[in-house]
């Protein structure tokens, strides 16, 4: 992770903001696919009909989702406060900022494959797509998680320690805000 | 702490010397020395060869940037928990 980290640094994205972006993708993508790929068969969705106050967020949802409520949303409207608050931090962590909206995906893609998880597999991927990925950048995206799962179990089984963290220049910037 | 030694450049025959050449450049970087994965995949040129082949396709610019390809590439490592 650090050697990629900084490479990347070293390719441009020099600043911090960015990362921390493709952290809080990384986080929220693993928090849905976990309850989407776990309770798909015990714990159907709700929908309008059944969801009570968390309509008003499926509404947030399909409108970022180009009309779709995906399927781990409906689980949590058992709690729509619960909800609410896991919806906010996905739209946020999926909206464009300093990383776009397709980046972030293709991220998120990454991740799903790389945990072997159906739902986020799926999901992003047809993201991808609507968000206008063509076949060549999805088989990049693969490519590139095919060859990592590859170094990093190399590196593992040898147990390298990381040696390229500080390469990368560092960013003094304040927190925003500051 | 890895669990082979891992030799420094100097240990490797000319061949290898041109992969060091290869991540210097890939990195953007003059390294004291090669990083230790790049040390690691020069010990079988066999494999590390056709094996950095693939990765230099699957990095190159296309629909995705190398900066941003480096991106996908650390949220890989992070999921796999791997820290190096």
């Amino acid at each position: 992770m650090n050697a990629h980290t900084a490479a990347g640094k070293l390719q441009g994205l020099a600043e911090d903001a960015p990362w921390y972006e493709a952290a809080f993708v990384t986080g929220i993508t693993n928090a849905l696919n976990v309850v989407a790929d776990g309770l798909a068969d015990v714990l159907p969705p709700l929908d309008d009909a059944t969801a009570g106050d968390a309509t008003a967020v499926f509404a947030e949802i399909r409108a970022f989702h180009a009309g779709l409520v995906p399927a781990p949303f409906g689980a949590l409207a058992r709690d729509p406060a619960y909800l609410a608050d896991v919806w906010a931090a996905w739209r946020r962590a999926f909206s464009d900022q300093r990383l776009t909206r397709r980046l972030k995906t293709a991220l998120a893609f990454a991740v799903s494959l790389t945990t072997r998880s159906s739902f986020g597999t799926r999901f992003h991927l047809a993201e991808l797509r609507r968000l206008g990925v063509g076949e060549r950048g999805v088989m990049e995206v693969i490519g590139v998680t095919q060859m990592f799962s590859s170094y990093t179990k190399i590196a593992d089984t040898l147990q390298l320690d990381s040696d390229m963290g500080a390469i990368a220049p560092v960013d003094r910037s304040p927190a925003p805000g500051h | 702490m890895p669990t082979v030694r891992l030799r420094s450049a100097a240990e490797y025959p000319t061949a290898a010397q041109k992969l060091f050449a290869l991540s210097r450049a890939w990195f953007n970087h003059d390294f004291a020395e090669p990083p230790a994965m790049s040390r690691v995949m020069a010990w079988d040129p066999g494999f590390g060869g056709p094996h950095g082949r693939a990765m230099k396709r699957a990095m190159g610019p296309g629909e995705f940037t190398r900066a941003e390809k480096e991106m996908v590439a650390a949220v890989v490592s992070g999921a796999n928990a791997c820290s190096y």
